[in-house]
């Protein structure tokens, strides 16, 4: 429904991620390079898994279990990848300690760490926003709007504006949570974090019944919110722990 | 508490000269892709372009793939062997030391750019929106445009901010038109184009690297369209100025021939009316005696990267033809060609020498093309036309 209903939908999905975007990753190039390279190994694990589900693909309409391996299989792959990723940031990490070291600049603060952790999921939060959701809103540009049969209330745009906004927070600061899970080595952390993706994907299938988006997003959000606190609690407590370990005279 | 100055982190000003190319290239595609949806959405694109690269062949709806494709290849050859002998012409003419001929036909044509195809891309855009321009007015306005774009390019003391403007503007206005070229084309002739430059920059017989060598030799810039981004001094002072005068290289000063002048690409491209000479990706690598390097108005530079124009073009052409297709196939061509000048990037730090810019992102970009097109759009669309993602 013209171009203002379709810049709406654009900035509901993409709004916070945004605002994320100018007011810290754009401060620091660095970060935007690790925005753009975390976007493109999403696009890259999307493609092969479209790949690898092209031959069953188109799958029958009302059925759902099709649909359920297909989300299951994605998140596997998705947080395999995401396991891989850790590994090349912390060889990155050695390369620019090393660098620092070099040039006799200090080496990298707990802030910068995490703000690379964020910039990493705000990459795959944002190629999710485009490829799920904006590359299916140029007909909202046009004079008229599409209702699927499934959710009759509300248009389709809007919905998987929603559902996307969702998604980015999610993706976000998982990413965050998953880094430190991985470099501490703790458990909790490192287990929690397929643990929400797969239960958002999940989720999501709920949408197949009718009238199901009613349940199926409200839960949606509360996973989302769920990954917020977590993650921020997280952070706060070790930005705390680092100024008790270096003391008050260093910050 | 007394809040210190925490001490500059090495993650803060990392990667800026990188941010300095990318962000041009990706505003240029940005651009082409806008004129592209707002322009091209109505009628098709079968209003016939006629170029050389059309020339020996005009694809119609109603042919065969096997003949597109024969059609799209003779008439890739052809446009290559244009450039290519448009190249040695103007190797041969740097020889000769016609450098000021060069210089004012370089002039010429960014003036025919500016002045034809952006007065037809204006037009087009007055006639979509229903602006009420007059003639008269709209002439003045075009010929001041295009008088401003002929001295921001060629004039060294210009505002950079304004040159870099032009220089995008320019490429975007080319690039529009290159999209209007038939698209079995499109894709042909940006292969043919990625390994022509491929050869010519890494062939020893090949234009470009002569053209490269003269010019190191000679220790004289190529007459040649090429964007700079704004080279970034960096003091110990943690000031960090940007030049905001583009200066002329004085040859006196000798420290200035220490840096490590690596060359990419340089290609010229001729269509009916006008050439351009786009040149290569240039790094000049600080050496470490230059922090006190003073030139010009008494400020220091340090690695600028520079960029040809006919780079800008192809990726701009690549994803404006991905983009009359569907914005799926956009972003994919987008993130495909970033990372392919960021791959370009790395080899040339690691090779210090001549590289192509072009083959790594065009063959990125097509990959990826044709991999959106035929498996992730079946896939995604699947996947959210039911609500379900992941």
């Amino acid at each position: 429904m013209t171009v203002a209903a379709g810049i709406g939908y654009a900035l509901l999905a993409l709004g916070p991620s945004l605002s994320l975007f100018v007011s810290v990753i754009s401060r620091k190039p660095f970060l935007i390079l690790t925005l753009l390279s975390s976007t493109l190994v999403w696009l890259v694990s999307l493609i092969v898994l479209s790949g690898l589900w092209r031959p069953f693909l188109p799958l029958k309409a009302n059925v759902v279990w099709p649909y359920a391996l297909l989300v299951l299989s994605s998140v596997c792959f998705q947080e395999a990848l995401r396991f891989l990723f850790w590994k090349l940031y912390m060889r990155l990490e050695d390369v620019l300690d090393s660098f620092a070291d070099r040039i006799s600049r200090p080496r990298l603060f707990l802030t910068d760490k995490l703000q690379i952790a964020l910039a990493g999921g705000l990459g795959h939060g944002v190629a999710h926003a485009v490829f799920f959701c904006l590359s299916l809103l140029t007909p909202a540009f046009g004079p008229a709007t599409f209702y699927v049969d499934r959710f009759s209330k509300v248009p389709f745009f809007l919905i998987s504006a929603i559902i996307a906004l969702a998604f980015v927070t999610i993706h976000t600061f998982s990413m965050v949570i998953a880094f430190e899970g991985y470099a501490k080595g703790n458990k909790v952390d490192q287990v929690i974090v397929p643990v929400i993706h797969l239960s958002a994907g999940m989720l999501t299938l709920v949408n197949f019944a009718s009238e199901g988006c009613v349940i199926g997003v409200p839960l949606l959000y509360l996973v989302a919110s769920l990954t917020l606190l977590h993650c921020g609690k997280m952070v706060w407590q070790r930005l705390i722990e680092s100024r008790n370990q270096s003391g008050p005279t260093l910050r | 508490m007394d809040r210190t100055q925490r001490p500059r982190s090495v993650l803060d000003s990392l990667g800026e000269e990188l941010i300095g190319i990318l962000t041009p290239v990706s505003i240029c595609m940005f651009t082409v892709v806008l004129l592209v949806c707002l322009l091209n959405s109505d009628t098709s694109s079968s209003a016939s372009f006629s170029s050389i690269a059309t020339a020996a062949y005009s694809e119609t709806d109603s042919d065969s793939p096997w003949d597109k494709l024969l059609g799209a290849f003779l008439n890739s050859l052809v446009f290559v062997a244009a450039i290519t002998v448009a190249t040695f012409l103007l190797v041969l003419l740097f020889y000769l030391r016609c450098v000021r001929f060069l210089k004012l036909y370089m002039g010429f044509s960014a003036f025919v750019v500016l002045a034809n195809l952006g007065g037809e891309i204006s037009v087009l855009l007055i006639d979509r929106f229903r602006l009420p321009v007059d003639s008269v007015t709209f002439s003045i306005l075009l010929f001041n445009f295009s008088v401003v774009g002929v001295f921001a390019v060629f004039m060294s003391r210009f505002s950079i901010l304004i040159t870099q403007g032009y220089l995008v503007v320019i490429g975007v206005l080319v690039a529009y038109f290159f999209t209007m070229l038939p698209e079995w084309t499109t894709w042909v002739l940006l292969v043919a184009l990625a390994l022509y430059d491929l050869a010519a920059v890494l062939l020893p017989v090949g234009p470009l690297r002569l053209l490269v060598e003269m010019a190191i030799s000679r220790d004289e810039d190529i007459p040649a369209l090429v964007y700079e981004a704004r080279p970034v001094i960096r003091d110990d002072s943690r000031l960090v100025q940007r030049r905001v005068w583009r200066d002329r290289r004085s040859s006196q000063n000798d420290d200035d021939l220490e840096n490590n002048e690596v060359v990419n690409v340089v290609r010229a491209e001729e269509d009916e009316q006008r050439s351009e000479i786009s040149v290569p990706l240039i790094e000049r690598s600080r050496p470490e005696s230059s922090e006190t390097f003073l030139e010009g108005i008494g400020l220091g530079s340090s690695g600028a990267i520079k960029l040809g124009l006919g780079d800008f073009i192809f990726y701009s052409v690549l994803v404006g033809r991905a983009a009359m297709y569907d914005l799926m196939t956009v972003y994919a061509c987008y993130l495909a060609i970033i990372a392919g000048l960021g791959v370009t990037l790395m080899l040339l730090s690691v090779y210090q020498k001549a590289l192509p810019a072009l083959p790594v992102s065009i063959m990125l970009g097509v990959v990826f093309y044709f991999l959106a097109r035929l498996f992730l759009e079946v896939f995604v669309v699947q996947c959210s036309s039911n609500l379900v993602m992941f």
